[in-house]
């Protein structure tokens, strides 16, 4: 266990290599020039010359990336092409909003759904079923940036009683959590019906397998014994299912963010990517995916716990 | 070779084939939902084929003096758009992209994440190769990778699919190993491997077959997320290229309007429903109906 | 079947819940919109205001930035030598105390005495050479250098006078000196600090904080060499999405936006309490032609696009926040004459269909290039049914703004879509770098290049006459118009959307507004 943790962690960093050297060609190699944004519309050649020249686009993009490299291994992640603010600055002060935002809209997403699910499972096509799936159903239909303006024109302009935009309080305190609360149903909705469908389904699947049905046929008549059992089976996909979905709904947080004007790292990452500002880009990516990593690690560890047959070494 | 078959015997509780394909559409049609599903299936695809026939006016036909008429207005029974585009044939139109961008993203992506996934899981020499590739699919952020394929290939329909598939494979090939991984050390693989049985025949007929559940129930969802990541790419501005009725498009161009014209984006909303909603219960039946051990009215 | 039923209907219910909540909040924001509990709108308290952004700034520094978000900051703490009159359009002084012209090369402006930045430093003669020159400084690398780069020297004379010279006569001189972009620095805080993350000027309002992504706040300069501002804060909010940008207004979260897209209009005009201000502004939107490819050089096809294009239809789409003028100079913009405003071609669709055929271009492939944002797509997707009407094939092609620049800047298109805000509100800025030859492979997108075009408009910069300068521009106006490289597709109106409690807040025609004059209701 600990060797493959300590193997996956080594793995990480050659991972984080492939990827800053993707995105960094994409990036060169996609039309779009920083200096002209810089510049804006009204910018002469002579004065992109002269801003290019200033950050060092004009030199080969090898050199570039073997510069930044170099740079990484200092410590120095660069500096924001537009605002020239440290990258690592930037990244520190906009990610515990991110954090908050993903951790919420999971909690949202992880009760709402496993409750749905195993409610479902265990009354299968009753109504309650059928409502909970229909649910589940329109929650993974509606887009993001919809429910979040159909939230807003609800709760904060109709009743007035939650703030429009921003994550600006801690969110232990009342304000903060009033801010966080529509934030986060919008993000966790798509992937509370996900979980709540993949529970249900993994949950029927246990029900039926033939150790329960043993188990029952054998007289076990400890209901709660054979719950317990089917639950920890059947959160397998389960977990797969969560660990999967984090990476899409840290790329929720881009459209979430945008929507109510929270000021965290998708935001930063988009208008970094609008603005072909290479190294926030740069920064925003690696921090994301090294974060995906380790919460998919953390859910292959969890698998070995929950199920012993399964081994990494 | 003979010991093989002698041993399929013994484990599958398989019928003959064709009585299978029977028995599943039976219990399809038996289950009252996915019943439903096909139907709506059907209508979508039937609507698709004969969008010329069955409307009155163009997709692309504006008329900039009858903007934003709501639904039930006269000649416009679902109301027209922005540009006094008639809603119901842009809908009509746009079935026919909106299930193609779909079916063929999931497809893609579901071929792609199968092969990743059997590999990964059997193979304990490829595991750590494969998930680390798979892993760095998935650690791109799903829309970044997407803004990044389009910004070099440019906005296209083509490249949203491309884009899309892409971001359906790593989720698919983690599932399969998942199941592959609880699957191969059960006795009865086990014993089909010391008969000598080879590594495809046990993949594709043994090992294949258990993850078709969850497979299943992934890749009807991740059509829901296919024709909706389209959406949340033309928020982002690239989606399909104006003016195509490609549904998710549609919900997008439609936010502007959400204040004075909602049924512009509400519309479009709910034939994504429908289709998502459609192919989650037919998706649901499938999985019952592929599963052996159940009775499909308890 | 039960089941099934119970299901359907729960869609559509849902839905229909959705409906009516948005349709309530409709009718009912009417009666209780306003009643936020921001303590702006009591007459008791600190006086503060909140103005919402769809995006943040580049930077506070006037040398080191070029966009309106960061010149809405930048305008209330820094200052100009001059200032246009949004009436006359005429430069009057602001820092500076008054000029002259000694010859057509040489500028000397006396400044007005008595005036420190924020932090004290005094501003003087030094102050403006200072500045000026890290403006024209290539290590700097300002992104608006062009402004100064006819002046070739920058003199102090005595303390409050500086002298400018040029090369050749720079008639454009007052306007450029009118630009955000030219705004005076202090030269301490500059070589001691980054002025691009905390400003210093001498403005009405002293910089507080920036919180970047997030909001910037600026307090009242309580030394100000005027009146001090009635405004004690302002915060510039960052809201990136502009119909939650309407919510915070209509919830009294911030007091006032400004830029509202025309698809927006409607909403904030049933709002209670909220006042919207539309003016008509510099802006020129238009479609541009790529001159040095076939067929788009033919002056033949171009004049049948303009034929078939029909302005009017898109203006009418535009909920009053465009004017539509044939001309190129817009209304609002020094150098424009009513006899411009309908020298173009106007909308015919029997003549452009003949053209067409007549010169053999029936069913010719163009693509539109478009960038998908503020208006551009609701142009391409009207341009593309007309001149689809019209027996072109037309399809569109869209893009994110920075792949757009790109693209355009190398002349890679058929025909696009582009606007100009005309931060100077002078026709040479807006006809020099658009359409003079000097900028193909720059902002000449359109990549025109017509000697008796380009020499008019030379005459226009390098004149100081206004007059003369006025006459050039209508010339090379009416030239423009006539060659078509360029079909208007609308002028500009600028908008402001704010609580009925501020008083005083005006919008210029360049879209700047500014602080200083606002009182409370």
């Amino acid at each position: 266990m600990i060797g493959m943790i300590v193997r996956r962690i080594l793995q990480l960093t050659f991972l984080l290599l492939g990827i800053s050297f993707l995105v960094f060609m994409s990036m060169h190699l996609a039309p779009g020039d920083p200096a002209t944004v810089i510049g804006g519309p009204n910018a002469t050649s002579s004065d992109l010359e002269a801003i290019r020249d200033k950050m060092g686009l004009d030199r080969p993009v090898l050199v570039q990336y073997f510069d930044y490299l170099g740079g990484i291994l200092q410590g120095d992640f660069g500096y924001s092409y537009q605002t020239n603010q440290a990258v690592t600055e930037a990244i520190i002060t906009r990610f515990p909003t991110t954090v908050k935002l993903a951790v919420a809209s999971m909690v949202v997403a992880v009760l709402i759904g496993i409750i749905a699910g195993i409610i479902s499972a265990r009354k299968q096509n009753s109504w309650v079923d059928v409502t909970s799936t229909t649910f589940a159903l329109v929650g993974v239909s509606i887009p993001n940036f919809w429910l979040g303006t159909i939230l807003i024109l609800i709760f904060s302009v109709n009743f007035q009683l939650l703030p429009v935009g921003g994550l600006n309080s801690p969110f232990y305190t009342f304000e903060g959590m009033k801010e966080l609360i529509l934030p986060a149903i919008t993000l966790g909705t798509a992937s509370a019906a996900l979980i709540a469908r993949m529970t249900r389904s993994s949950m029927l699947e246990v029900i039926r397998s033939d150790y329960i049905r043993t188990a029952k046929a054998k007289g076990v008549r400890k209901r709660p014994l054979i719950w317990v059992h089917t639950l920890k089976n059947a959160m397998i996909p389960v977990l797969t299912i969560i660990g999967i979905n984090f990476g899409s709904l840290l790329g929720g947080t881009i459209v979430t963010e945008q929507v109510f004007a929270i000021n965290g790292i998708g935001r930063l990452m988009i208008d970094a990517i609008a603005a072909r500002d290479f190294p926030i880009v740069q920064g925003t990516v690696l921090l994301i995916a090294a974060i995906f990593v380790v919460v998919n690690l953390i859910v292959d560890i969890i698998y070995t716990l929950i199920d012993p047959r399964i081994s990494y070494d | 070779m003979s010991a093989v078959t002698e041993t399929e015997k013994n484990i599958n509780t398989e019928k003959k084939t064709t009585n299978r394909f029977v028995e599943v559409a039976k219990s399809l049609m038996k289950n009252k939902l996915s019943l439903i599903g096909i139907i709506i299936i059907t209508l979508i695809v039937l609507v698709a084929i004969f969008s010329p026939i069955i409307t009155s006016y163009g997709p692309y036909e504006q008329n900039l003096e009858r903007t934003k008429l709501g639904v039930g207005s006269e000649g416009h029974f679902l109301g027209t758009d922005n540009y006094g585009r008639d809603m119901w044939s842009r809908i009509a139109h746009g079935a026919i992209i909106s299930l193609l961008v779909g079916l063929s993203s999931v497809g893609i992506g579901l071929f792609g994440g199968i092969i990743l996934g059997l590999l990964a899981g059997y193979y304990r020499k490829l595991d750590s190769i494969i998930m680390r590739f798979v892993d760095l699919l998935f650690a791109f952020p799903g829309i970044l990778l997407a803004m990044l394929i389009i910004a070099m290939l440019g906005t296209s329909l083509v490249n949203v699919v491309i884009a899309i598939s892409i971001w359906s494979i790593p989720g698919c090939a983690r599932i399969v190993r998942g199941s592959v991984l609880s699957i191969k050390n059960q006795e009865y693989i086990q014993a089909m491997k010391t008969v000598g049985a080879s590594d495809l025949r046990i993949l594709l007929k043994h090992v294949l077959p258990n993850c078709t559940a969850p497979l299943i129930v992934y890749g009807t969802m991740r059509m829901a997320t296919a024709i909706l990541s389209t959406s949340a790419l033309s928020y982002l501005g690239l989606g399909a290229q104006p003016p195509t009725a490609e549904w998710g498009a549609m919900i997008a161009a439609g936010q502007d309007f959400m204040w004075d014209a909602p049924h512009i984006s509400i519309i479009p909303g709910i034939a994504i429903m429908l289709t998502v909603f459609a192919f989650n219960v037919v998706g649901d039946g499938l999985r019952d109906a592929l599963d052996p051990n159940m009775d499909v009215n308890n | 079947m039960m089941r099934l039923k119970k299901t359907i209907s729960l869609l559509f219910l849902l839905m229909t819940v959705l409906l009516l909540f948005v349709g309530c909040s409709n009718s009912e924001s009417s009666s209780d919109g306003n009643n936020g509990e921001g303590a702006e709108s009591d007459n008791e308290g600190a006086f503060e205001v909140t103005y919402a952004t769809t995006s943040d700034a580049a930077g506070l520094s006037p040398i080191d930035t070029n966009d309106s978000v960061s010149s809405n900051v930048t305008y209330q703490v820094y200052e100009t030598l001059f200032k246009q009159n949004p009436d006359t359009l005429e430069p009057e002084p602001l820092l500076a105390d008054s000029y002259e012209n000694p010859d057509e090369n040489t500028w000397v402006i006396k400044l007005k005495e008595d005036i420190e930045f924020h932090d004290g430093t005094p501003f003087n003669a030094e102050a403006v050479k200072y500045t000026f020159d890290q403006l024209k400084d290539p290590e700097r690398a300002a992104p608006r250098a062009s402004l100064l780069a006819p002046v070739e020297s920058i003199e102090v004379q005595d303390e409050y006078t500086v002298v400018l010279k040029t090369k050749e006569p720079y008639g454009p001189m007052l306007a450029a000196l009118s630009h955000t972009n030219a705004a005076i620095v202090s030269p301490e805080a500059d070589k001691e600090g980054d002025i691009n993350k905390e400003p210093v000027g001498t403005g009405p309002f002293v910089f507080e904080s920036w919180e970047e992504g997030n909001q910037i706040t600026l307090k009242r300069n309580e030394n100000y060499w005027q009146e001090p501002a009635a405004i004690e804060k302002v915060t510039y909010k960052i809201v990136p999405e502009t119909s939650t940008a309407i919510s915070m207004l209509e919830t009294g979260e911030v007091q006032f936006i400004d830029q509202i897209p025309s698809d927006h209009i409607n909403r904030i005009e049933s709002l209670q309490g909220i006042e919207v201000q539309k003016t008509e502004g510099t802006r020129v939107s238009y479609l541009g032609f790529n001159m040095e490819k076939e067929p788009f050089n033919d002056l033949k096809f171009r004049q049948a696009v303009a034929y078939g294009v029909n302005q009017e239809a898109y203006v009418s789409q535009l909920n009053d926040l465009g004017v539509y003028s044939e001309s190129i100079i817009g209304p609002k913009v020094f150098g424009y004459d009513e006899e411009a405003k309908s020298a173009g071609y106007e909308f015919n669709p029997e003549k452009a269909k003949q053209m067409i055929k007549e010169n053999g271009y029936e069913g010719q492939e163009i693509t539109l290039l478009a960038a998908n944002r503020d208006n551009y797509l609701k142009m391409a997707e009207i341009v593309q049914s007309q001149l689809s009407d019209m027996g072109l094939n037309v399809s569109i092609e869209t893009m994110e703004w920075a792949s757009f620049l790109d693209v355009a800047r190398k002349g890679d298109f058929d025909m696009t879509f582009l606007g100009w805000a005309n931060s100077t509100a002078d026709g040479s800025e807006l006809l020099y770098p658009n359409l003079h030859s000097d900028n193909i492979g720059a902002s000449n997108r359109v990549r025109f290049d017509n000697s008796e075009f380009n020499q008019l408009v030379d005459e226009s910069r390098t004149s100081v006459d206004q007059e003369v300068r006025k006459e050039k521009l209508h010339e090379a106006n009416l030239l423009a118009i006539e060659t078509a490289p360029w079909v208007v597709m609308s002028h500009g109106v600028v908008t402001l959307g704010y609580d009925e409690s501020i008083e005083g807040l005006v919008v210029d025609p360049t879209g700047m507004w500014s602080l200083y004059p606002v009182t409370r209701k």
